[in-house]
């Protein structure tokens, strides 16, 4: 059979795939999109960010409504139908691939369901359900994702012991669920289970949770945590776990102590490992960095001329919009027009409250010795969010004093995540705290407390007092 | 730095595509040449200004040369925008008199209300962008992608607004500054001498081999910081040895003496991998050897040197040098080398200082051996023939010390080669 010649073969259509397909194809090539997943989208949209946040909508609803009896608001005890809540989760992520699917279609993208592995450095064979198919191309972009780390001393081949895939399945409520890692993923799956009724336990073996933020704007997060989880451990390292009857025992060093535990699941969110095996890499000229990660230069090319490579795979933050991002610019690349990736990647967690930021933090500014002036505004001070209920937030602005440039924003509250994008969006445009303070924000919204933090800096917030700067 | 026109183009596109404006075509009107043997001259009298409107081939300019006071015409038709010189500037052929831009004659007459005001680009000199903070100068995406494919460094633009903020009209400003510096410019095009003015002349084409020579030469000039190490070797000894095999050259007895050092030297066996930063050390000895012919300079590579005898060396290398010669090598032929030699003591002549062959990162060079008065240990003076010796190699991988152990145990194996290695 002879192979199938194409411009641009794209394997994996998670977001960073399926973004550099559709440009790529908008840009005039002809496309290849390979996906060994039934369903298009990837783990984001599948496994992931999606699925988590319909699971945290859901669920916030249930807090909300205890949270109400203050406010002379009562509702009796929530049921819950996890068969219900699972099938409308469901339908979300099937109405999302569909519209990624008719996207390919439109823009004459062609989709082939299975395995991709590399030849050579030229061909891509695709073990697809008629048997294998053999695609040439001039440039390939790998986008294969990662997936979640499961240590070798956790994996007892019990479905009790998810990853990050599995209780987004929410197959049960468990009783008692302990969670290893308090990262991200370990938080918010904790936020939706906490919710749901289980009694939730985060081990984090380094000493704070969520590391990477700033802790003044994890600090609410830990507070309300503290309310919804049975407990947070950190500096905690887990040994080994084995399985007893339903349940799971877990041996985790607390204190110098060896404690022994039963829990009815266990989540393990310690780290994700890119998804480079078997993909027939060897056969290329592609290298991998020591953790497996394929090694980019900062127009995403590897070490293979033929091939780019984009989002978890090639390392650096694993978030679905740098792997958006990187598509483009590896597109941009093989038609000659490209430049670098140089664009500050937001991060957002979505805990209860959220906590977001973008551009330089407070801590990094510290390692690295950077000289900053920090403006904050409390969410006590903003009357949005007291009629919210929630003023357990904060905005910050890191920004360099000679220049009064905003180099950084953190943004901890309810919403954070949506908010965080007018920082970015100043960062991007080299935005001075001159320039946020005389921009006029809507009121009431949780959005002024960013002029308002740029106002502090100046020593002139109106709804907050601070002694003005010498 | 150099504008080229085809970015500059981009850069008028981009101004047109942001802020919605058509594009103004700014052109140089420059000193021609003025022929009889004069090449410069003092301006003398200024007959437009700033604003003015000004026809092709309009007197703008009286210059007096060493013959008489002459006027210069207008090259081009146009605005006159910015005037480069005043009067009693000393200037010569080639030099910027003023920019205009474009709307005169040959333009298309504006529609009315639809013509945009352009406002006109005031030529800001560069400066260096310094952030205490370690960032990268203010400036929005849209500037940042525009420099970028402008080729304009950021952080020489001095931004206006508030905080450094670069704008566009920043970076306009700059190029234009660029632009009006005559001296930094590079533009190989315009600044052609017309050499038939001092004697007669011959023209020839560049053969497409001198260009790759040209092209690679110069890629390896600019891109590797290149040392090269002097030694010498006694080769007396290895002189004579060679005269006992019929028609026996030096160069594949310098090939095994010099796989065996890269053996002891792996790191001169090596390639710089910028992208992926890693050094490729190769465990693999395929040695180019530089042949002079009558198109120019080529170089067919050896395989296996290390797993070949001197024998087979000596035929593979006439079989090559041979089709070298007739230019019947193919580019595979010329592929894979690790390192290179340039043998030149055929012709004659000492030391020189080789270019390395990139990706290579050394090359030895060859002289001639010549008959020497050496001292030897026990003090005499005793005629030796000794052969010039000169490895150049790309310092961001080989440090000076590694150089110097190398080319001493180069020496040592030249020095110590015996007729039975000869067999080998």
């Amino acid at each position: 059979m002879d192979p199938i010649k194409t411009d641009v073969v794209v394997l994996g259509a998670g977001p960073g795939g399926y973004a550099a397909a559709f440009y790529a194809a908008d840009k005039g090539k002809k496309v290849i999109l390979v996906e060994a997943d039934k369903r298009l989208g990837g783990v984001c949209l599948n496994r992931g960010c999606i699925p988590s946040k319909a699971l945290l909508h859901a669920t916030k609803l249930i807090g909300e409504a205890k949270e109400s009896a203050h406010r002379g608001i009562t509702f009796g005890e929530p049921n819950v139908d996890v068969a219900k809540l699972r099938a409308w989760k469901e339908a979300i992520l099937t109405k999302l691939a569909g519209g990624i699917a008719g996207l390919a279609q439109k823009r004459g993208v062609e989709v082939m369901a299975g395995r991709g592995y590399f030849e050579n450095s030229k061909t891509l064979r695709i073990e697809t359900a008629d048997g294998n198919k053999f695609v040439t191309y001039d440039h390939a972009i790998i986008a294969v994702g990662s997936k979640s780390a499961m240590p070798k001393a956790f994996d007892l081949g019990n479905p009790r012991v998810m990853t990050s895939r599995e209780a987004l399945e929410v197959e049960e409520v468990p009783e008692n669920l302990l969670i290893v890692g308090g990262g991200y993923i370990g938080m918010e799956l904790g936020t939706v289970y906490a919710a749901l009724g289980s009694k939730v336990t985060v081990v984090e073996a380094l000493p704070t949770i969520l590391t990477g933020a700033d802790p003044d704007l994890v600090r609410p997060v830990i507070k309300q945590a503290e309310k919804m989880f049975r407990e947070i451990r950190t500096g905690v390292k887990v040994q080994k776990m084995a399985t007893v009857g339903k349940q799971i025992k877990v041996v985790m060093d607390v204190a110098g102590k060896p404690t022994e535990e039963l829990y009815d699941r266990v989540l393990v969110s310690v780290g994700r490992v890119p998804n480079c095996t078997d993909l027939g890499l060897e056969n290329t000229k592609v290298v991998r960095d020591d953790k497996g990660f394929i090694k980019v230069d900062a127009q995403q090319r590897t070490s293979d001329p033929n091939i780019l490579a984009i989002g978890d795979v090639a390392g650096g933050v694993l978030l679905a919009h740098k792997a958006s991002r990187e598509g483009r610019i590896a597109v941009d690349t093989i038609t000659g027009e490209g430049t670098a990736f140089h664009s500050v990647v937001p991060a957002v967690v979505f805990t209860d409250p959220e906590i977001a930021w973008a551009g330089l933090t407070e801590t990094e500014a510290k390692e690295k010795g950077i000289v900053v002036q920090i403006a904050k505004f409390p969410w006590s001070a903003s009357g949005r969010a007291l009629t919210h209920d929630r003023t357990d937030g904060l905005t910050k602005l890191i920004i360099e004093p000679e220049t009064e440039r905003i180099l950084g924003v953190g943004i901890a509250g309810a919403g954070a995540g949506e908010l965080i994008a007018e920082g970015v969006l100043a960062i991007e445009m080299g935005a001075t705290a001159f320039d946020l303070a005389e921009t006029i924000h809507p009121h009431p919204t949780l959005s002024e407390t960013m002029m308002e933090a740029a106002e502090v800096f100046y020593g002139r917030a109106t709804h907050t007092f601070v002694r003005k700067r010498e | 730095m150099q504008i080229t026109l085809a970015r500059l183009r981009i850069l008028e596109y981009q101004e047109g595509a942001i802020s919605g404006a058509t594009r103004d075509l700014r052109m140089d009107i420059k000193l021609p040449n003025l022929g009889e043997g004069a090449d410069s001259g003092t301006v003398v009298n200024i007959m437009v200004k700033e604003g003015d409107q000004i026809k092709k081939d309009q007197p703008i300019l009286e210059l007096e040369t060493e013959k008489a006071v002459g006027t210069i015409p207008a090259s081009a038709a146009g605005t006159v925008q910015k005037i480069r010189v005043k009067i009693g500037d000393k200037i010569s052929a080639g030099q910027v008199i003023m920019t205009v831009t474009d709307g005169g004659a040959g333009a298309p007459a504006p529609r009315e209300g639809t013509r945009p005001t352009t406002t006109p680009v005031t030529p800001v000199a560069g400066g260096e962008y310094q952030s205490k903070s370690g960032f990268p100068p203010p400036a929005s995406p849209s500037v940042r992608k525009m420099a970028a494919q402008l080729g304009v460094d950021l952080a020489r633009v001095k931004g206006s607004e508030h905080g450094g903020r670069i704008t566009i009209e920043d970076v306009r400003g700059y190029v234009a500054w660029l632009q009006a510096k005559p001296a930094e410019r590079i533009d190989p095009a315009q600044s052609a001498v017309n050499f038939a003015q001092w004697g007669p002349v011959q023209k020839k084409p560049l053969s497409s081999l001198r260009k790759t020579i040209a092209r690679r030469m110069g890629e390896s000039w600019s891109a590797v910081p290149r040392v090269t190490q002097f030694d010498e070797a006694d080769i007396t000894k290895l002189n004579e040895a060679r005269k006992k095999q019929a028609g026996l050259t030096l160069t594949p007895l310098a090939m095994k003496a010099v796989v065996a050092t890269l053996k002891k030297h792996p790191l001169f066996n090596a390639s710089l991998d910028e992208a992926s930063e890693e050094i490729v050390v190769k465990a693999y000895y395929h040695i180019g050897i530089a042949v002079d012919t009558e198109h120019g300079l080529m170089v067919p590579v050896i395989r296996d040197v290390d797993k070949k005898s001197v024998a087979q060396l000596a035929k593979e290398l006439d079989d090559l040098a041979g089709k070298t010669r007739d230019r019947k090598l193919t580019a595979d032929q010329m592929k894979g080398g690790t390192f290179t030699i340039s043998n030149q003591g055929g012709i004659g002549g000492g030391a020189f200082t080789p270019i390395v062959n990139v990706p290579e990162v050394a090359i030895l060079g060859m002289g001639r051996g010549a008959l020497k008065p050496v001292v030897t240990k026990d003090g005499k003076i005793e005629p030796r023939l000794m052969l010039p010796l000169a490895l150049s190699y790309d310092h961001r991988v080989i440090d000076g010390g590694s150089a110097a152990r190398f080319i001493v145990d180069l020496v040592k194996a030249l020095e110590n080669f015996s007729e039975a290695d000869m067999k080998n």
